[in-house]
């Protein structure tokens, strides 16, 4: 665990040189907020009570948290990472080196994104208030499961992507496989909880990736209950396990496709 | 002149043939490319639909309207990117010296740059725009505004995109600004102007032209204006101006080759 | 009769100072700091139709700087330039007709495409009609040795063959002058012989005038008549070949080994770079004594074997880029 934790302390420290690209990143959530708040003013500007069980400012915050999670994932540099890692062959340079491949990307891409989570999560909030004029209201020990939530969200998430990417072993070109996922978290996790789908969809989406990846955290966010957090944090683990499973899985099949092929 | 003109289509012409015979040498990823960006933008539809459920009118707009307005603008962005790849990397370009070798062809500097490649999946947006148009309803009179309305956003979005690129003949950093300001674009250009209020509309109408690109072509073709078509396409060529003279005022500062990044 | 002409050229850089670190890019953000750099200074020299010649100089000399300014790449801060009667910096497009470049290190050929096919897509753009673009695709063909690959896509070709297309593609408009920018960087020596062979043939051929930058002595030795030194920004040295040669050339070096010790001291026109007894080095200024007085010096009987060879060009080279403070 130790050399892990070490491989996430030096790319922090690599990421601290900040520069413009980050700030402009931040421009870009603002943006992006700032569409989906007058989105939600102009659908809540008739009625004043709850959309499928939403009011105006939990929507706000839900997209808010959402949000959070997604940029900071930086999915597309990892995706991108891990199929250029196949496509190059660095990944076989791993094979023989004391730590164990999946272990090693999520490490790097934790340290690579933590202070940038942390810088979102200040923004996204100072971003809300300005919006709103309030915070949810939560208890130390809620906000402390919201945090554990989004932790093992993003870990998932991750995993998930590493899958996508890992393709790559057995066609030439994987990207279309994330674009094809973030969109469906963008779209079916991240503007609308799940509330807002058809009754035949919920059924479906709450046995998705979408309900530990975004809508857990975020659901608990606006709207805590310690039955709830219990449900996804729970389903959080179980999607854990399988996440790992089947990256671990790909990569075993993919490297021994490569030494037979001889790449 | 005339002649000029054609050779330098000629060029263009060629440029744009050989960048799709490269892509075309993988055939799955190429064609895997054009469908992924097809069911990527029909998820927009997607989150319409799930809004009409809850609304049925977004200030004058409806479903229908809503897909003419993403198929406009997955289209011009289309078109932008097939056509003008180049444009939306410039500052690349610039700033690694590679402008040289357009500089000494006797062609257009600017025209032979942002040429010089294409983007596969700007295929995908095309395509799906014309697929939304045609889920929007097809008529003779309808289809000739919306290619010209394609191709009048297509080089607005262009224009806009070399002007703030050009910016790193100034600014080192100029990439950034200009890559978040087109991302904006795209962004907002999915969404009806109805949603925005006040300043931001009248932002939407000016500076950051989507107003004029995407909104306008919805508005005339959903209710014939010859006014708002001809702001259109005035826009258009008050940009092309805008993009030429900011281009080659800073090409004069072009110093190629990584000599402005010495560090001490 | 000058095709090249240029008049007191200068061109300036303002580099921009940073220092290391996030503090030092918040630093430079806030309040900039620049260095002026002048990277060209006051240059003037003349290129006659149909020379070779050679502009030659340390890295950061102001090679690249001189010969974008003469391609219209870069502008000049002062001084003219006057390329056919064109000046590089109003008329662009009429130049770039007449002039051919070939940067070593920036390729522009498509690499997916064959060489024939890229021709013709250089054809293009000096608006060359079809079919006199394939008579002297042929032509060149020919003189370059391109039949055997000349269908094969770029990318699968050797350096030296990509050189020499990037060479043929630089020529499909039949420019009058070809700036050459390092044209045998990274080969090997048979190849470079014959990229030299070719480039000469090639001026026989076409009495194109070529000017020349390179790093390779050998390149400017096989090549060029005459040699334009430039360090620092400035002209250190613009001399024929043949006088360059013989400024420095009439010292000889004389390598000896000696039956019997010799006790040899510098004398007049003799100077000892080493003595090892038995092995003797000795440089011989053939102006003040002849190599035969320096050998009689030797005791002819006492030499087993003997080596009289001329200063390497190279060494006069960067013996003048030391020296240019006294020149």
């Amino acid at each position: 665990m130790k050399k892990y934790w070490f491989i996430i302390k030096t790319e922090i420290m690599s990421n601290l040189q900040y520069r413009f690209d980050v700030i402009f990143g931040f421009v870009s959530y603002f943006i992006l907020l700032f569409i989906l708040f007058n989105l939600w003013r102009y659908l809540y500007s008739d009625t004043s009570g709850l959309i499928n069980g939403y009011s105006m400012a939990q929507m706000m915050w839900y997209v808010v948290m959402t949000e959070i999670l997604w940029m900071t994932l930086g999915g597309r540099k990892f995706n991108t990472k891990i199929c250029n890692d196949v496509k190059t062959g660095n990944i076989t340079y791993n094979i023989n080196k004391p730590y164990s491949y999946i272990g090693y990307s999520l490490s790097m891409h934790l340290g690579d994104i933590l202070v940038k989570g942390v810088l979102y999560v200040l923004i996204g909030m100072l971003i809300g208030f300005i919006f709103l004029g309030h915070f949810p209201s939560l208890s130390i020990i809620e906000i402390i499961v919201v945090i554990i939530a989004s932790i093992l969200a993003t870990i998932i998430s991750i995993f998930i992507i590493m899958a996508l990417g890992l393709i790559s072993f057995f066609i030439e070109d994987a990207t279309p496989f994330y674009w094809v996922y973030s969109k469906l978290i963008l779209i079916l996790g991240t503007i609308f909880p799940i509330e807002y789908f058809p009754t035949v969809l919920q059924k479906v989406l709450n046995f998705s990736p979408i309900y530990v990846v975004s809508y857990g955290p975020a659901k608990l966010f606006v709207d805590f209950s310690w039955d709830k957090a219990i449900t996804i944090i729970g389903a959080q683990l179980i999607y854990l396990v399988i996440t790992y499973g089947i990256c671990k899985l790909i990569y075993q099949k993919g490297v021994k496709r490569i030494s037979v092929n001889g790449g | 002149m005339l002649t000029a003109v054609r050779n330098q289509c000629k060029v263009i012409f060629l440029s744009i043939k050989y960048a799709l015979m490269r892509e075309l040498l993988n055939k799955t990823t190429f064609i895997s490319n054009i469908i992924f960006m097809i069911l990527n933008n029909s998820s927009m539809i997607v989150q319409w639909i799930v809004l009409f459920s809850i609304k049925d009118n977004f200030g004058g707009y409806t479903l229908k309207h809503v897909i003419l307005l993403i198929g406009i603008s997955s289209s011009l962005y289309g078109f932008a990117h097939f056509f003008f790849e180049k444009s939306f990397k410039l500052s690349e370009t610039i700033n690694s010296g590679k402008l040289d070798a357009y500089i000494v062809q006797p062609k257009n500097i600017l025209l032979s740059t942002i040429t010089s490649d294409i983007q596969v999946s700007a295929l995908g947006d095309l395509s799906f725009g014309l697929i939304a148009y045609f889920i929007y309803g097809f008529t003779i009179r309808g289809f000739i505004l919306y290619s010209l309305f394609t191709i009048t956003g297509g080089i607005i979005l262009v224009c806009i995109s070399v002007i703030l690129h050009s910016l790193s003949f100034w600014f080192s950093n100029a990439d950034a600004g200009a890559d978040t300001f087109n991302g904006m674009m795209i962004n907002v250009s999915t969404y009806p102007d109805s949603i925005f209020k006040g300043i931001v509309k009248w932002l939407l109408f000016t500076i950051i032209p989507v107003g004029i690109a995407n909104y306008i072509p919805v508005k005339v073709m959903v209710s014939f204006n010859p006014y708002l078509l001809l702001i259109n396409v005035g826009v258009c060529l008050l940009f092309i101006l805008l993009a030429f003279t900011i281009f080659y005022r800073g090409l004069k500062r072009y110093s190629s080759t990584n000599l402005m990044v010495a560090r001490v | 009769m000058a095709v090249i002409e240029v008049k007191g050229l200068s061109k300036t850089f303002k580099v921009k100072l940073k220092d290391k670190g996030f503090k030092g890019s918040l630093k430079a953000m806030v309040k900039p700091k620049y260095k002026t750099v002048n990277a060209v200074r006051d240059i003037s020299f003349t290129v006659d139709k149909g020379e070779i010649i050679a502009f030659i100089g340390p890295n950061g000399a102001g090679k690249s700087t001189t010969i974008k300014m003469m391609t219209s790449i870069l502008f000049p801060d002062q001084g003219s330039i006057k390329i056919l009667d064109f000046d590089p910096k109003k008329d662009r497009k009429k130049l770039s007709y007449e002039i051919g470049t070939v940067f070593g290190q920036k390729e522009q050929l498509w690499t997916h495409l064959t060489p024939y096919d890229n021709f013709k897509f250089f054809g293009a753009i000096y608006d060359i009609p079809e079919k006199a673009v394939e008579k002297k695709i042929d032509e060149l063909k020919m003189l370059f040795e391109l039949d055997e690959f000349i269908n094969t896509p770029v990318r699968n070709l050797s350096l030296g063959q990509r050189i020499r297309c990037e060479i043929v593609a630089s020529l499909i408009h039949n420019p009058k002058i070809l700036f050459l920018d390092e044209p045998t960087i990274g080969l090997d020596p048979v190849v470079k012989e014959n990229i030299r062979s070719l480039i000469k043939r090639m001026n026989k051929e076409y009495k194109t005038t070529i000017f020349l930058t390179s790093h390779d002595v050998g390149d400017i030795e096989k090549l060029c008549k005459r040699v334009i030194i430039i360090n620092n920004g400035q002209i250190v040295l613009d001399d024929s070949m043949d006088n360059l040669k013989y400024h420095y050339l009439n010292k000889k070096i004389v390598e000896a080994k000696m039956k019997e010790r010799v006790n040899l001291d510098d004398e007049d026109g003799i100077t000892i770079l080493k003595d090892k007894g038995y092995n003797l080095k000795i440089e011989v200024d053939t102006t003040k004594r002849s190599v035969a007085d320096a050998i009689k010096l030797l005791n002819p009987d006492n030499i087993i074997d003997i080596n009289i060879s001329n200063i390497p060009l190279e060494d006069i080279i960067s013996s003048i880029y030391q020296n240019k403070d006294q020149l």
